[in-house]
């Protein structure tokens, strides 16, 4: 067991320092100047003096040491990221990574892992259950309407939530995460009024992905059920419930795989979501560092993100090992 | 347990009252300045947030473009010592936020410290200002560089200082944290301005106003308490806002914007209530890289200019939200610029009344074909030595649709005349980066807007050399299309340099000939001052019937005065008559007048 996990661990490293890489290489190889959007602003601001632009086009050039070599910069990137110091964004500047992620990170979470777990949930038990029902009229209504829904785009379902929902009937407030001049506090009125806003952003993202897990869990489901240990279950006369609980057991393992996956990723946003929305979170955040090229942002939420994907794939590999003792002793051999 | 239970219960009932929020009718909502998380209150800094140099940090005397004419904030007087040296008087009343006295030396340092650091409120002061000197605790002193001596640059540089509390800043230039500071602590905050920071997070930034600031007594408050901008993600959700009345105070692109009152009959306005709605802020330029092969022949940028179709480009683009720019480059939409356009040359020179450039593809055609371009088997022109019109390209940046919508319409008729151009539309940064290197061909781009030495700067953006770099390398600060002429450059330093308004004049009317000849790039339209205001909550808007103040939208620096004059729709208040000239009772020294003395105190 041990000497598994060490392994996985290992692993882990290398291949954080490989993504690392990749996030520090990838955003330098488009082509453009990430100081752009700074000096387009300053030399559209009205009276803007060409001393004045001449002047911090110098500074910044010098303040965010463009200027250095990239080896350099790379080699900084990668110490202070050890140390956990992602840098000074060039877009916000002068303020941290850390400190324009972090009061983000609330919302994300709050957003994305109960939408993603309840999605995961109620799609694994349509699935099962429709796999379970096979052919009757239960499982031609979820594989259809999963179907359909698993295709429907979120931001399409969120617009349409917003147009029926806030605008037409009014029920639902159409934007934000509170009322607008309300002050995030710790009372019951806040919690309310950011339930309020929480329904149709969570709604959406709920709807629209749990049909792929319901196909999914379907499939795996009715393979299960063909299989040598379901048919031979069957001849010695088990009950088909009793069948079906072996079934689903395992068809669950690789749905646990997927949904590692997607809490893994929920660090990086549901961007879509939160513009139509008008929802803070890190994928706005990702989406603007990437249009203005602000490297040190970039970086700072993939590396969180490659820790989180990383975190929850060592958690999973940790549980399977536990769970599945195949994996264990295949391991240890 | 039972304790627990009433503990619990009382908790709550606690908490239900403790929620914070603004109370709506004292705030007013802003939407469109601020599309990200909040930087810094910290104007040593590349991008303060908005409101920082807005409403925190105001300066001596503030400029209005409506009238020409310099409100002393700060600043009580001036006075001339000769005509290189001028002496501002503090008011005896100023004082910062927290008590201290507003001082001479407060200005001293702040223009000091952006020399210092290369950035600030300021910066760039040096190239025409020789020195800066605290004569007493009230009075600053302010000596104009000779070489170069630029009138224009000296006065805005010191009637628009912004003194910056040097016992908040001396310390932290101590500790070397000036760069870094975030000033985001309300309660830490010391400022001159009428308002503070309250709270913000990543959907708001609030700002609150201080009720016993010290020019309470001279220029009253500002009307409303609060001031909150919502950090909406994209132009859509603001506008939804703004049609459900949850903002009050928009700068904003809104497409066909006249529907919200006409059509939707909502209590929503712009500046003017027909075309073109809006008050123009800026000349929007195709500029042509004059140092591509064919684009470097005048006679091909003046065919160019007629085959632009101004009018349908902005009518079906822009929604009509601007008009067709003159070709002098003045903004002549302002009445005192008027005086530097030669309307008679113009109009000699393009043929219509005003002297703007007709649409005409004809005589695009005839100019083409008597430079000796002959159209190819492709119909594609080529010039006497080879040179081929094409292919080029026009380019803006992508998802800036009602420019990229012009550059198709330009794209065809360029190529109906015989020029081969096909649009592209980058990222941002890309495009931003092949106009600052000048290695584009054609691209529809902003310059400089109306102010207080225009057309000065609009002349100097666009014709300036010493303001270019060599193709390849990046240059921000102008003369993005690489125009190269000497006499240019005489003449602005000449138009600048002298206290005559006859000598000045002529040096434009001098450059407008060297323009209507060379024709480097083309003033294509004006671009719009995007301002939106609802009188859901807030009465008595600044617009055409109520024209109190010219610079009335939420993002623009000059926008403090609109805070002043605004009502709540609760208890209607007349505009203060300070915002007015001195003619008229009001604070408001015309520049003609500050001109005047410092010509008299040169003999």
């Amino acid at each position: 067991m041990f000497r598994f996990l060490l392994r996985r661990f290992i692993f882990l490293l290398v291949t954080y320092i490989v993504a690392t890489t990749v996030v520090f290489i990838l955003p330098r190889a488009i082509p453009g100047n990430p100081l752009a959007q700074m000096l387009s602003s300053l030399s559209q601001v009205a009276q803007a003096n060409p001393e004045a632009i001449r002047a911090a086009e110098r500074t910044l050039m010098k303040e965010f040491g463009v200027d250095k070599p990239v080896l350099v910069q790379y080699g900084e990137f990668l110490l202070k990221a050890l140390r956990g110091d992602l840098g000074t964004s060039i877009s916000y500047y002068p303020r941290k990574v850390i400190d324009l992620i972090v009061p983000v990170i609330p919302w994300t979470l709050i957003l994305l892992l109960p939408a993603t777990l309840v999605a995961w949930i109620l799609g694994n038990t349509l699935g099962a259950l429709a796999a379970y029902r096979r052919n009757t009229w239960i499982d031609k209504g979820v594989l259809t309407s999963s179907l359909v829904v698993s295709q429907i785009p979120y931001y399409w379902l969120g617009m349409i939530f917003i147009f029926l929902f806030g605008v037409r009937l009014g029920w639902l407030p159409v934007q934000g995460a509170y009322s607008q001049g309300t002050i995030p506090s710790l009372s019951w009125g806040f919690f309310v009024d950011a339930l309020k806003h929480y329904v149709m952003p969570f709604a959406s993202i709920v709807i629209s992905t749990m049909g792929g897990w319901a196909i999914g869990m379907r499939v795996m489901v009715v393979y299960e059920l063909g299989s040598d240990y379901a048919l031979f279950s069957e001849y010695l006369g088990m009950r088909d419930k009793r069948i079906f609980k072996y079934a689903f057991r395992n068809s669950l393992l690789p749905q646990i795989t997927g949904l590692a996956l997607n809490l893994g990723t929920v660090l990086g946003g549901a961007l879509i979501t939160e513009i139509v929305f008008n929802y803070p979170g890190t994928g706005f955040l990702l989406f603007k560092a990437l249009t203005t090229l602000d490297y040190p942002m970039i970086q700072g939420i993939f590396v969180i993100l490659i820790a989180s994907v990383y975190l929850a794939n060592f958690i999973v590999d940790f549980l399977y090992a536990w769970i599945d003792p195949r994996i264990r002793l295949g391991q240890e051999e | 347990m039972k304790r627990l239970f009433v503990f619990l219960v009382l908790a709550l009932t606690i908490s239900l009252f403790a929620q914070v929020s603004v109370p709506r009718e004292e705030t007013v909502y802003i939407a469109g300045c601020l599309w990200g998380p909040a930087t810094t209150w910290n104007l040593y800094a590349p991008q303060s947030t908005w409101g920082t140099d807005q409403f925190l940090y105001i300066p001596a005397f503030q400029y209005d473009l409506g009238r020409d004419a310099w409100i002393p904030l700060i600043a009580e007087t001036y006075e001339f010592l000769d005509d290189k040296t001028l002496r501002i008087y503090i008011r005896p009343e100023a004082k910062w936020s927290d008590g201290e006295p507003i001082t001479a030396e407060d200005f001293v340092y702040a223009l000091e410290l952006s020399k210092k650091l290369g950035i600030g409120p300021g910066v760039g002061w040096d190239s025409y200002i020789e020195n800066v000197r605290a004569i007493a605790s009230k009075v600053v002193e302010f000596k104009a560089r000779t070489e170069p001596l630029n009138y224009f640059q000296f006065l805005s540089y010191s009637l628009g200082a912004q003194p910056m509390p040097k016992h908040v800043y001396s310390k932290l230039e101590a500790a070397g944290t000036i760069k870094d500071w975030i000033n985001d602590k309300p309660e830490e905050q010391v400022v001159s301005g009428p308002y503070k920071l309250y709270h913000h997070d990543p959907n708001i930034v609030i700002y609150q106003r201080i009720d016993n600031w010290w020019g309470k007594d001279i220029f009253g408050l500002p009307r409303p308490k609060y001031i909150a901008h919502v950090i909406y993600k994209d132009n859509p959700s603001a506008s939804l806002a703004v049609e459900r009345g949850d903002v009050d105070w928009v700068g904003l692109f809104i497409p066909s914007v006249w529907e919200m009152w006409e059509k939707k009959k909502l209590p929503i306005g712009t500046w003017y209530k027909e075309k073109p709605y809006f008050l123009p802020d800026g000349v929007g330029f195709v500029y042509l890289n004059n140092t591509k092969p064919g684009l470097s022949d005048p006679a091909v940028r003046k065919a160019i200019a007629y085959a632009i179709p101004y009018e349908e480009m902005l009518v079906k683009a822009y929604f009509g939200y601007g008009s067709q720019a003159h070709p002098s480059m003045v903004i002549d939409l302002f009445e005192p610029n008027k005086q530097y356009i030669n309307y008679e040359l113009a109009k000699k020179a393009w043929g219509t009344s005003d002297g703007r450039i007709p649409f005409d593809l004809e005589k695009a055609k005839k100019i083409l074909d008597e430079a000796g371009y002959k159209p190819g088997k492709d119909g594609i022109r080529v010039g006497p030595d080879g040179t081929k019109l094409g292919p080029y390209t026009i380019s803006v940046p992508y998802g800036w649709t009602d420019w990229m919508m012009m550059c198709e319409m330009i794209a065809k008729n360029l190529k109906s005349i015989g020029i081969d151009v096909v649009t592209e539309f980058p990222d941002f940064s890309v495009w931003a980066d092949r106009m600052t290197k000048g290695t584009f061909d054609l691209i529809i781009s902003w310059s400089v807007g109306p102010s207080f030495d225009h057309p000065f700067n609009i002349y100097r953006f666009v014709l300036d050399k010493r303001l270019s770099a060599p193709v390849g390398e990046v240059t921000w600060a102008g003369d993005w299309e690489r125009y190269d002429n000497d006499e240019v450059v005489e003449l602005l330093d000449k138009a600048v340099s002298t206290l005559d308004p006859e000598v000045r004049k002529n040096a434009y009317f001098r450059i407008q000939e060297i323009v209507y000849r060379d024709m480097p790039s083309v003033p294509a339209f004006y671009t719009a001052h995007w301002y939106e205001y609802s009188t859901k909550y807030w009465i008595n808007w600044p617009n055409e019937e109520n024209p109190f103040w010219f610079r009335p939208a939420p993002w623009h620096a000059d926008t403090l005065p609109t805070l002043f004059s605004i009502s709540s729709k609760n208890n209607p208040q007349s505009v203060p008559t300070w915002i007015e000239t001195t003619d008229k009772g009001g604070l408001g020294i015309p520049t003609a007048k500050v001109f005047t003395d410092l010509q008299s105190a040169g003999k």
